[in-house]
């Protein structure tokens, strides 16, 4: 049997490597992005394991949001990402310092 | 079977009155989207007064049709109308009009004014005002999303500008980061209670339990970061500095309000059984957004970062009023927000009308030798410039009292000597703008634009200010009706 | 016990491929962990019996995000040695924060101190029920507030794309076919008449 314990302790873990690949790939903003899907999936397989373990619906309506909303989301970063790559011919953070101070 | 047995019978046309704002917004979206698309050429110049009005509309609608006498629930759950909200939305309406007016001239000097810049203000309005009547945690999401979802847009909206883009990238990163702690938060909260619903959780929030720590953290993390608050602060200076003038008064104004009433809703309503836990997280980013706004203020030659590390202090007093976790609190925390709004438009209105030929303001050094240069905005700024530091009769001061008042009553003593003199630092940092308009020679000659009708709303707005400052009572009361008393 | 043998070899793969995405050299590489996440996620969500939600998983997130993804990746034309320098200098602090997070928040699940039973099962479906019409009945009817609000969502991610996205560059030459198929001898060609001119 698959227990409520083993759905959140692969939830946390993958919200762990989320937040260290946010750590890790601070330079690459596309691989940032990347991190933050992993951050979502991990958001995502709480609800639908409450959802299910509680016999409530309301989580597995969440997620089906949080889908579109991300889906939104990708699609408005990766716009500014090409505006930025047109403007700079990088998407390195550290070439990002302009902005001082 | 899990689906609960449906409730049939609310659903009529009147039943949806309550929520004509967001109703009569989203079909004005669309309008004006249909307008802009279709209108050629020829007419597309009127898509910005066609805002306006739809605007107008909208708050006729809401205090015609939308007002509630009583705290009224729609759609199963989801939507909550009260006066309150009803109050915020109509603030709300008023400052995004107030918004794109004032930056009206300054988009056509920097030829960067398209339909779309109106429609994802509109949208952003939108979002605000979803978050404002948000009762579950699944449209306290939404409104967070649709309101931050437009404003990264904005902040690169001008597509030519390098710095424009590289803040709306640092924007959208940290706050995608931020809404990822938000729905981690969220799903802990509903797996702990079973409900998503603010109602229900206000009635079973009260289990303790590591879970729910770590459920409350995250999700106070996403509204300090909303806020701007220390230390999730990072993009508040490079947003201000980096994006449009014009879109950093957007985002110092309206969203003021959208995350008071995020505080109201999540932490004060939906998590209030218990207010310990989120009290003391307040608490700590308080006081360090307070020290790190005000000391960090008095470096910056920038006058947006300026405006920027400012916004983060004045963020901390508003914390303060959540601190009390009484209703005198919360009072002076809407009132004190609503003040810092009112200001905050004055005197970002007067930075766009002042910006160099070149389109911009930047420097502090460009306001040197403004009361000669012009006489009537100088006046304008010094009036705003003096609210925001506290000075008695002007409104600034009243909204500063009544959070240290606030603080006294509830025996925080430390935090209200704290107030007090991080306000004498920050008095330090708008006197000097005063000082440099008045008695520092300027090397900026070109004459600003007449612009008679944002000069003379200008005028209004700083006029606003003071009288509100000499009958501080009007404000009090106001806030008074809107959160009822215990 | 086949239902948790399936369960921990798909979850190691998740957790692979999730260290795939954030140790990958190349983004192409990372995408492409990311994709294999995904796919194992939507297995383990079957599993637990939430199968609408994992094929929108698999048609929204890896048929059209992720190749989204790919696309800005192959437009962009990163320089990858550039990206990769300095990565071992934040790869020890990760590691510890990783380690840390994990530690913490499996700590608190398994010595249960959550506030709640995590040895339950999922609760048992009755014969006949489907996920799909479940879901649809609550989002047209409980959550119709909520879909009007995704639709102006998506609405603003289009309208942001769009405009951010599309320019008209200023004295790009481009042939417009409209104008060539619609364009006439009269409007090239002039025919003058004139007189002979006399011979000399």
């Amino acid at each position: 049997m698959i227990t409520l314990g083993h759905m959140l302790t692969l939830s946390a873990v993958l919200f762990a490597l989320s937040v260290a690949g946010i750590f890790i790939n601070r330079r690459n903003v596309l691989l940032l992005l990347m991190c933050i899907e992993l951050m979502l999936l991990a958001a995502n397989y709480n609800f639908i394991a409450f959802s299910r373990y509680l016999g409530n619906i309301d989580g597995q309506i969440f997620v089906f949001f949080i889908l579109t909303v991300a889906a939104a989301e990708s699609a408005i970063g990766l716009a500014i990402l090409v505006v930025l790559f047109r403007e700079r011919r990088s998407i390195n953070v550290e070439d990002l310092n302009t902005l001082r101070g | 079977m899990i689906n609960p047995a449906l409730n049939e019978s609310t659903l009529t046309l009147a039943s949806l009155a309550p929520a004509i704002t967001e109703i009569a917004l989203a079909t004005g979206i669309c309008a004006v989207l249909m307008f802009d698309v279709f209108a050629g050429r020829t007419w597309r110049y009127l898509t910005h007064g066609l805002t306006l009005v739809v605007l107008a509309i909208c708050a006729w609608l809401t205090l015609s049709v939308g007002a509630v006498a009583t705290r009224t629930v729609l759609f199963d759950g989801l939507y909550v109308a009260d006066k309150l909200g009803v109050f915020l939305k109509l603030a709300a309406l008023m400052a995004t009009a107030l918004c794109l007016f004032y930056s009206q001239h300054y988009l056509d000097r920097r030829r960067i004014h398209g339909g779309e810049y109106d429609i994802l203000a509109m949208t952003a309005l939108l979002g605000i005002s979803v978050l404002i009547s948000a009762n579950n945690l699944l449209t306290v999401y939404l409104g967070v999303e649709l309101l931050s979802l437009s404003l990264y847009a904005l902040v690169a909206f001008d597509r030519d500008s390098g710095i424009a883009a590289e803040a709306a990238i640092k924007y959208f990163v940290l706050g995608a980061i931020a809404s990822g702690a938000l729905l981690y938060g969220m799903s802990m909260l509903y797996g702990l209670t079973g409900t998503l619903s603010l109602d229900k959780l206000a009635l079973v929030s009260a289990s303790h339990g590591a879970g729910f720590v770590i459920a409350v953290a995250f999700i106070v993390v996403a509204v300090a970061f909303k806020f701007g608050a220390v230390p999730f602060h990072m993009w508040v200076p490079d947003v201000y500095h980096g994006a449009p003038s014009s879109v950093a008064l957007l985002i110092a104004t309206a969203p003021k309000l959208a995350s008071f009433a995020l505080v109201m809703r999540l932490l004060v309503y939906g998590l209030g059984a218990d207010p310990v836990l989120w009290v003391q997280m307040l608490t700590a980013l308080a006081v360090l957004s307070l020290l790190l706004g005000n000391i960090l203020a008095i470096a910056q030659t920038n006058i947006r970062r300026m405006l920027a590390y400012s916004a983060i202090a004045n963020v901390g007093f508003i914390l303060l009023g959540f601190v009390t976790a009484d209703t005198a609190g919360y009072r002076a925390a809407l009132s004190y927000t609503l003040v810092y709004v009112l200001t905050t438009l004055g005197s970002f209105g007067v930075l766009l009308l002042a910006a160099r030929s070149d389109g911009e303001a930047d420097e502090l050094d460009d306001f040197k030798g403004l009361g000669t240069r012009d006489p009537l905005l100088a006046l304008l700024m010094l009036g705003l410039m003096l609210s925001t530091a506290g000075v008695p009769p002007l409104v600034g001061f009243w909204a500063k009292l009544w959070i240290i008042q606030a603080l006294l009553h509830t025996h925080h003593l430390g935090l209200a000597i704290l107030a007090v003199l991080v306000s004498v630092i920050g008095a330090y940092y708008y006197l000097r703008v005063i000082w440099y308009m008045y008695f520092d020679a300027g090397r900026e000659q070109t004459p600003i634009p007449r612009q008679a009708g944002t000069r003379l709303a200008l005028g209004l707005n700083t006029l606003a200010v003071l009288a509100l400052g000499l009958l501080p009572n009007v404000l009090l009361s106001l806030c008074e009706r809107l959160i009822g008393a215990p | 016990m086949l239902v948790e043998i399936l369960f921990y070899s798909f979850a190691t793969i998740v957790v692979l491929a999730g260290a795939g995405v954030i140790m990958a050299r190349n983004p192409v590489h990372a995408a492409l962990s990311l994709v294999l996440c995904f796919l194992t996620s939507a297995v383990l969500w079957m599993l637990i019996e939430a199968e609408f939600l994992a094929i929108v998983l698999v048609l929204v997130y890896v048929g059209a995000v992720m190749v989204l993804f790919l696309f800005v990746v192959m437009m962009l034309d990163i320089n990858i040695e550039e990206m990769r320098r300095g990565f071992r200098r934040y790869v020890v602090p990760g590691a510890v924060i990783t380690a840390m997070l994990v530690a913490e928040i499996v700590g608190v699940i398994v010595q249960r101190r959550l506030g709640l039973d995590v040895t339950r099962g999922a609760v048992p479906l009755p014969p006949g029920y489907s996920n799909a019409t479940d879901l649809g009945i609550a989002l047209f009817t409980r959550y119709a507030y909520a879909i009007e609000i995704a639709a102006m969502l998506l609405l603003v991610a289009i309208i942001a794309a769009i405009s951010l996205t599309m320019r008209r560059r200023r004295g790009l030459k481009v042939q417009d076919i409209a104008a060539q198929v619609g364009v006439r001898a009269s409007d090239r060609l002039r025919v003058v008449k004139m007189d002979a001119e006399p011979r000399q």
